[in-house]
């Protein structure tokens, strides 16, 4: 990284696509300490009341605790499913198999709208609606892909002698899977996890179809709110969700180093 | 040793094929016990391949695998007893050198104090006992190379597999790691395959050498066989350098080449043929007893230090002569005249166009 040599219009052009990126983002933060009744910059005058608002609106706690524990177990079927997949997918060699990856990568691809009907009008007739497994298995859908990709990214570039290695030395295949594989395998884990936990959190269009009175998630229950009224109780929630996902992200970071962790 | 050497590894017809392509098309080898044997050639000449044949990881198309009298082909990897050390090491990153060496004590079900002790032997053996307690990556390329090896032989396998061990260290610390290998091998007295490209890795260190090309074997010798007699004129290159003048032998049987008749060990059918001759066994000016002498002009010459070597122009051919640097005579000078000699046995001659 040689940042010292960076031409000078090439740093005022990042600067400004750094600051068009970030700029709502940032403009969220004073908003959530506006004092005023609807939503609009500058604030008339400070103050915190969104915040005790927030905290004492109890459909958003619930549905925020919901959110999380979605997000966990999401994350943690994620990474048990898509280990050994990857696994299968980077180590095996048979014959469809990249129509196979790239079948489960799809939903990558797809209008999540499109995801989100089709989900809705499978689930209606399991009676899969409005349900903490239908909401599990709707945002696996979603997350798996991020998952496969960046475990069998991360497998590919490991290097295969090391589990041929372990083999010479009398390690059976499922010794070798749990033993060195899996260990070797940690920093890929960690992004991958932090990826579906951010995905998961996060989702809005699928989780629409699938929630309801019974149910329902932060980030649905924040557009409702909008639709129906339009003060600054959002923008801090919107703040503390910030917080929220830097905090993943340096837990990541502290763990392993965002590079190593994201781009290998 | 020499009396009765009791074979240990044989390979049997063996075949190896990758999709459509034909590696290996059938080899047969036999490696004795206690024995360091070298698989040497270019690359794509499938020594890796052999080896990985050995080691289970690759799996032959026909043939049959035999170490000590059994039958292994259909043996698992894990179940093979040999010791591998691989070209990137691939020691395990996420353990320090004592766990990377006791691996192989584990999977044989060593407790954990035995494996402990021998770890720390097998580490004493190759001088790194002072860094058990680091991580692979924290050690330079010929600690690490050190570990794989004390990894390999600590669960005294029954065959050791070398598969381009020294390819990644620089120059200085490949020559300290040949001599230390091959005195390792002998003390332990096991039995050894050494792939590599470097003829000077395979004649150095081990007790006989495998040429091959394009899947087959073409020549399994000493050393100094494989150097001084080679089977085809792909050995010759390939083993030590050498220049190639066009001849051919009439049908009276006398061989010419460079203009003029020469005399050889060999003796080959009349017709076209390659006349061989190494650039250091060609004496410059004295040639008082050589079987064969030829006149040239020197057209370059190339001081190295300890050796110089001259370009000379011989009929319409160039022929390289190198010869230790010397004071007692007066050095050469481009185009002067000389005379070349060199006997009848370092004449080698192989049909023409063989490469």
């Amino acid at each position: 990284m040689e940042i010292h040599k960076t031409s000078w219009p090439m740093r005022i052009l990042v600067f400004v696509l750094f600051i068009y990126l970030l700029a709502p983002v940032i403009l969220v933060f004073p908003l959530s300490f506006s004092g005023d009744q609807v939503l609009r910059f500058p604030p008339t005058f400070w103050s915190t009341r969104w915040y005790s608002a927030l905290f004492a609106n109890n459909q958003m706690l619930k549905a925020f605790w919901t959110s999380l524990s979605l997000a966990a177990i999401v994350t943690v079927l994620s990474i048990v499913i898509a280990v050994p997949a990857a696994w299968v997918m980077t180590r095996l060699r048979f014959a469809g198999r990249d129509l196979l990856f790239n079948l489960f990568t799809a939903p990558l691809l797809l209008p999540t709208i499109v995801l989100g009907l089709a989900i809705l009008i499978v689930f209606a007739s399991f009676g899969l609606l409005a349900t903490m497994q239908g909401l599990v298995f709707a945002h696996l859908v979603v997350t798996l892909p991020y998952a496969l990709r960046v475990l069998a990214v991360s497998l590919s570039t490991q290097d295969k002698a090391c589990e041929e290695a372990a083999r010479t030395l009398g390690a059976k295949p499922l010794t070798v899977f749990f033993r060195i594989t899996v260990p070797m395998l940690v920093p890929g884990i960690v992004a991958a996890a932090a990826l579906c936990f951010l995905v998961s959190f996060d989702e809005v269009v699928i989780t629409l179809f699938l929630t309801g009175p019974r149910i329902s998630t932060l980030p649905v229950e924040l557009y409702n709110y909008v639709y129906n009224q339009a003060d600054p109780l959002v923008a801090a929630a919107s703040a503390l969700l910030i917080l929220l996902t830097l905090g993943v992200i340096m837990i990541v970071e502290r763990a392993m180093g965002l590079g190593k962790a994201f781009v290998k | 040793m020499s009396s009765a050497p009791e074979e240990h590894l044989r390979l049997q017809e063996i075949g190896v094929s990758f999709g459509n392509v034909n590696v290996i098309p059938s080899l047969d080898l036999s490696v004795r016990k206690g024995e360091m044997v070298a698989f040497l050639g270019p690359s794509g000449c499938g020594k890796t391949t052999t080896l990985r044949v050995i080691a289970g990881l690759n799996k032959p198309s026909q043939g049959r695998i035999i170490v000590g009298g059994r039958d292994i082909t259909h043996l698992p990897i894990h179940d093979r007893d040999m010791g591998m050390v691989f070209q990137s090491y691939a020691l395990f990153p996420h353990m320090n050198v004592s766990r990377n060496v006791a691996f192989g004590l584990q999977m044989r079900k060593v407790s954990g104090r035995d494996a402990e002790a021998r770890a720390a032997q097998a580490l004493e053996m190759v001088q790194l006992g002072h860094l058990s307690h680091r991580k692979p990556k924290e050690l330079s390329g010929g600690q690490q190379q050190r570990v794989a090896l004390a990894r390999a032989l600590v669960i005294e396998p029954s065959i050791l597999l070398l598969d381009e061990p020294l390819s990644n260290l620089d120059a200085k610390l490949r020559d300290e790691m040949r001599v230390q290998i091959r005195a390792l091998q002998q003390q332990s007295g096991i039995t050894a395959v050494f792939v590599t490209h470097d003829q000077v890795e395979a004649l150095s260190m081990c007790d006989r050498v495998v040429v091959m090309r394009g899947g087959n074997v073409e020549q399994f010798g000493t050393p100094t066989e494989v150097y001084e007699r080679p089977a085809t004129a792909f050995v010759a290159n390939f083993v030590g350098r050498t220049n190639r003048l066009k001849g051919r032998i009439t049908s009276e049987g006398v061989l010419t080449a460079a203009g003029q008749q020469l005399r050889s060990a060999t003796t080959l059918a009349p017709g076209a043929v390659d006349v061989l001759v190494r650039p250091h066994r060609i004496r410059l000016q004295e040639t008082a007893d050589a079987a064969n002498e030829v006149q040239g002009t020197v057209s370059s010459i190339t001081f190295i230090g300890d050796l110089v070597q001259y370009g000379v122009r011989v009929d319409d051919e160039e022929v390289v002569v190198e010869e230790a640097t010397r004071r007692d005579r007066r050095p050469l000078a481009v185009s002067d005249k000389v005379t070349l000699g060199w006997s009848a046995e370092d004449t080698l001659v192989y049909p023409a166009g063989e490469k």
